[in-house]
């Protein structure tokens, strides 16, 4: 066998494909090409094939895996249950591994930034300055559009990272503030430390912390992830509850058997954060607003949608504020962030942008709702200023504001 | 010049496949059998289809169509070697909504079809289990049904006219709008030809009106033979559902191991039945069918109230694949009709073979036009088991051929099923079709030695051992 780490992707996962070909038609990068190639039938198959010895971990193996957004489109609809995303990140450590241009790529996109709290502020401040100069629109291509998803960012934006509060009658959370969420989209943390707490939880956002290691993950850095992984079981598996609020965090957390000891008990009493307020609405420890406000468009995050299964909540949520559902994709195909897949295959990631945008624009709703930075970034830079992207608890929480106010 | 070289110059190289491992990608379908390719191929139109058989036969290689490679037949496995034509860069999609039409590009997906014709009130009839990948193009080949085909029939009731490219690369239209086109039904011919007479490059299909209602039931009975009773005088009441499927309890209890969705595992047989029309008839409909149960001792009677009920009922049957999925690795399955009169029949000795070579064996199928699929789940890495395997299947097509019954090509002949054909057809039948073919492909391009057994033409017999498939649909 040509694997050499100890994550490779197994006989049994590898296996569990009955190659019925169920898959293909949810694969946003087979629906884009129509290759075999670009399916996940076809992935599995290019790893079964170096599992049997008869190709190698080469260049060929790696831009089929790498055209790959790790979306998890392809698990639910799946009869054999593969775990497609956890073969993925096998195949992906091999690759870091085994072929040194492709490796050292994604080392360096990653680079020292996600995880290290001192670089990320850093990286923040100067954002934040050039958004100031305009000089954002100098930057090349494919910076140029990431750069035009971005929220306006202060300077020292107000981290959540070591807060405490509330009562705790309803529980305790320990919340991981995410490296991207807690610096560009600050507001979605804030937001959900207030409503948690107003919904009865006493909310900590313990320093000793780190990034969930999910980028690392998806992108073949296996030692790195475990580190980052091990060091959140000891900073947040003694809550009641785990919350994150970027759905590409709470699918990884949710994953954490593979990665920590430990963490598989901190996996089964993790959740999005959509889940813990639609929990408190349910339950009546949130209010249900009686206004009526207009429509929403509801982008599905693939992290959330196909790694979580979690359909209804963002849904119920925005209803529970007055607004109108208004869906934008049956499919719920990926928009084309996931993760730096923007910065690594542009094309793809261009198209796919463009195709939802365009699905929002068919609905003639302004307003749109997404659960994960990442896809909220793709949106805005996609759809441009006449669109407002929050994250569901945002909206909901602007009508809680709204009604009490009025 | 070079086979590959040529391709390129037709077709630019991106649109050829030649690294080790694109071509493994490329080397089955959804059956168990391997082949390997020397090229992937993505011609965009009829024009390009033409130049690639142009080229092939100017180098003696075989071309082999794939559409999704959902097939269970090995069809469009590179068996022979040569070109994989890939056809999902033909995606055209005309609908001529007041003719209740459509022109398709071979490589348009079944559900992909029905969904653009929506807008429309229509939809595309043929429903196979897997039209959520599965192309026109595939269809048409495996002349493919459904579970609602009892009432409309498979995809040949619904091709009205073809393109297809010819030894030669001639491309030619057969069939069209017109009534009945003058001449030999050579569209029909193309129909269920599996790849093995030409390229189907587009096809001009009939759109049914989406019906304005919908009724669906769930029945449960105590024994097989009030189940299989029911089913044929349902039909004997001269009523056409859409739908009538039929579980066995094995069947049942690995649904529902899997599932959880509350079905009724003590019960020998679980019947679903739909019908479709206007609110009255389908009202009317159900209860009749609801009757001719409950007189045939049906236990619980559940008919769906509404969109999200129906989708319930559905789901069981809907899961089968993937409970079996769950079951074991892999799985044998025959697709053979047998006449409605001899299901219950035929049900029991196929049960007795399975005990006899203690084999795992569910039976889900579509009863209404007697379409039994016996599925056996095992580990075929035990070459033991294989061998029981192998004979149980042997047994079973006996029993069902004895019992009046006919190979269903409606997964498709292939190779899978390729030697069984002599069981079906004599020798005189097998040498018409294979001199067919002969006219058709005299080159010998157009996916060989599928279908037709080896040597259908001087009539020698055994040889090639058939494979096991996999991945079986029920
Ligand atoms: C889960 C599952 C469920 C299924 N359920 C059903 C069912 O309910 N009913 C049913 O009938 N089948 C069923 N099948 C079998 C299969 O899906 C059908 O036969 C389908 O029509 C094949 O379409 P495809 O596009 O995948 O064709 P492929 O598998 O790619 O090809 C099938 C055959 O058609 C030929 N072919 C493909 N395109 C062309 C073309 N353009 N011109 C000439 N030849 C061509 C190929 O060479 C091959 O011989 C099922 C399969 C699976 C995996
Ligand atoms: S749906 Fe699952 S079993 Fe079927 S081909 Fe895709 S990954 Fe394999
Ligand atoms: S993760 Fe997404 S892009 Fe990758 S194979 Fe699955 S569906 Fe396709």
């Amino acid at each position: 066998m040509p694997w050499v780490t100890d994550i490779h992707p197994t006989t049994e996962e590898l296996n569990a494909c009955v190659q019925c070909g169920l898959c293909l038609p949810v694969c946003p990068t087979f629906r884009l090409t129509g290759r075999e190639t670009a399916s996940p039938r076809g992935r599995l198959h290019a790893m079964s094939a170096v599992h049997q010895g008869l190709v190698e971990v080469d260049e060929a193996f790696a831009s089929i895996l790498d055209f790959c957004l790790g979306c998890r489109a392809c698990e639910p609809v799946c009869p054999g249950l593969v775990p497609y995303g956890r073969a993925l990140e096998g195949a992906r450590a091999e690759i870091v591994e085994q072929v040194p241009g492709r490796g050292n790529r994604r080392r360096w996109l990653l680079g020292a930034g996600l995880g290290s709290r001192s670089l990320m502020g850093a990286a923040t401040t100067a954002v934040s300055l050039a958004q100031r100069l305009g000089l954002t629109r100098l930057a090349p291509g494919r910076l140029r559009r990431l750069a035009s998803g971005m929220r306006k960012l202060s300077a020292r934006p107000p981290a959540t990272v070591g807060h405490t509060g509330g009562s705790g009658d309803a529980g305790t959370i320990a919340l991981l503030a995410g490296c991207i969420q807690d610096q560009w989209f600050g507001g979605v943390n804030h937001t959900a430390i207030e409503l948690l707490e107003r919904a009865g939880h006493r909310v900590t956002v313990p320093v000793t912390q780190t990034c969930c290691g999910a980028l690392a993950a998806h992108d073949g850095k296996a030692a790195e992830a475990r580190r980052l992984a091990e060091r959140n079981v000891r900073a947040l598996g003694s809550a009641d509850l785990v919350v994150a609020t970027a759905a590409g965090c709470s699918a990884h957390l949710i994953g954490y058997g593979h990665w920590a000891d430990g963490g598989q008990a901190m996996a089964s009493k993790t959740v999005d954060v959509t889940v813990a307020v639609a929990r408190a609405i349910e339950e009546g420890r949130l209010p249900r607003l009686r206004g009526t406000r207009g429509p929403i468009a509801v982008q599905d995050p693939c992290h959330l949608r196909h790694g979580q299964r979690v359909v209804d909540e963002p849904r119920m949520i925005l209803r529970a504020a007055g607004y109108e559902v208004v869906e934008i994709d049956d499919a719920a195909l990926c928009c084309g962030a996931a993760g730096i897949y923007t910065v690594l295959q542009p094309e793809a990631s261009e198209r796919l942008g463009n195709q939802k945008a365009a699905q929002v624009r068919s609905t003639g709703v302004s307003r749109v709702s997404s659960a994960n930075p990442g896809c909220e970034m793709q949106l805005r830079s996609h759809l441009g200023s006449d669109y407002v992207v929050r994250h569901p608890i945002e909206w909901y929480a602007m009508a809680v504001d709204e009604e009490f106010a009025g | 010049m070079s086979l590959l070289a040529e391709l390129r110059a037709v077709l630019g190289r991106e649109d050829v496949l030649e690294e080790p491992v694109e071509l493994y990608v490329y080397s089955k379908d959804a059956s168990l059998m391997r082949g390997e390719a020397t090229a992937v191929v993505f011609p965009q139109d009829s024009a390009e289809v033409a130049e690639i058989v142009r080229v092939a036969e100017r180098h003696g290689v075989p071309i082999v169509a794939r559409g999704a490679g959902t097939g269970l037949a090995a069809g469009a496995s590179p068996t022979e070697g040569g070109i994989v034509l890939s056809t999902t860069a033909m995606t055209s999609l005309e609908i001529d909504p007041e003719n209740r039409t459509a022109w398709v590009g071979a490589g348009v997906i079944n559900l992909d079809l029905s969904k653009a014709a929506e807008p429309f009130g229509l939809h595309f009839a043929p429903d196979p289990s897997s039209q959520s990948a599965c192309t026109i193009g595939g269809n048409v080949a495996n002349n493919s049904g459904g579970p609602h085909c009892l009432a409309e029939g498979s995809t040949t009731s619904h091709v009205l006219g073809l393109e297809v490219v010819l030894a030669g690369g001639e491309v030619v239209t057969l069939g069209g709008d017109a009534p009945d086109t003058p001449g030999l039904d050579l569209k029909g011919v193309i129909v269920g030809s599996e790849g093995t007479l030409g390229i189907v490059t587009r096809a001009l299909v009939r759109l049914l009106p989406i019906e304005p209602d919908v009724r669906t039931l769930l029945m449960d009975f105590p024994d097989m033979e009030g189940a299989a009773r029911t089913v044929s005088q349902v039909i004997a009441a001269g009523l056409v559902p859409a739908a009538l499927e039929l579980m066995d309890q094995r069947m049942t209890v690995a649904v529902e191991n899997w599932l959880h969705a509350g079905l009724p595992i003590d019960s020998a047989a679980v019947l679903l039945a739909e019908v479709v029309g206007e609110t009255v008839g389908v009202e009317s409909q159900a209860q009749l069918i609801a009757d001719i149960g409950r007189a045939n001792r049906a236990k619980k009677v559940q008919i769906a109230a509404d969109a999200a009920e129906r989708d319930l009922l559905w789901k069981g049957r809907k899961s089968a694949f993937g409970a079996i999925a769950q079951l074991a690795p892999d799985y044998y399955l025959h697709d053979a009709v047998v006449p409605r009169t001899k299901l219950v029949e035929t049900m029991t000795a196929v049960y007795d073979i399975a005990d006899k070579y203690d084999l795992t064996m569910l039976n889900v199928f579509h009863a209404g036009d007697g379409n039994l699929h016996p599925l056996i789940a095992f580990d075929a890495s035990d070459p033991e088991v294989n061998r029981r395997v192998h004979q149980a299947g042997d047994e079973i097509v006996a029993i069902c051929l004895k019992n009046g019954g006919a190979l269903s090509g409606e997964h498709g002949i292939g190779v899978e099923k390729r030697d069984l054909m002599r069981t079906s057809f004599s020798e005189l039948d097998l040498d018409a079709q294979a001199r067919l073919k002969d006219v058709f492909d005299p080159g010998r391009v157009f996916n060989p030695n599928k279908i037709l057994p080896e040597g259908s033409r001087c009539f020698d017999f055994g040889g090639v051992r058939r494979e096991i498939p996999d991945g079986a649909w029920v």
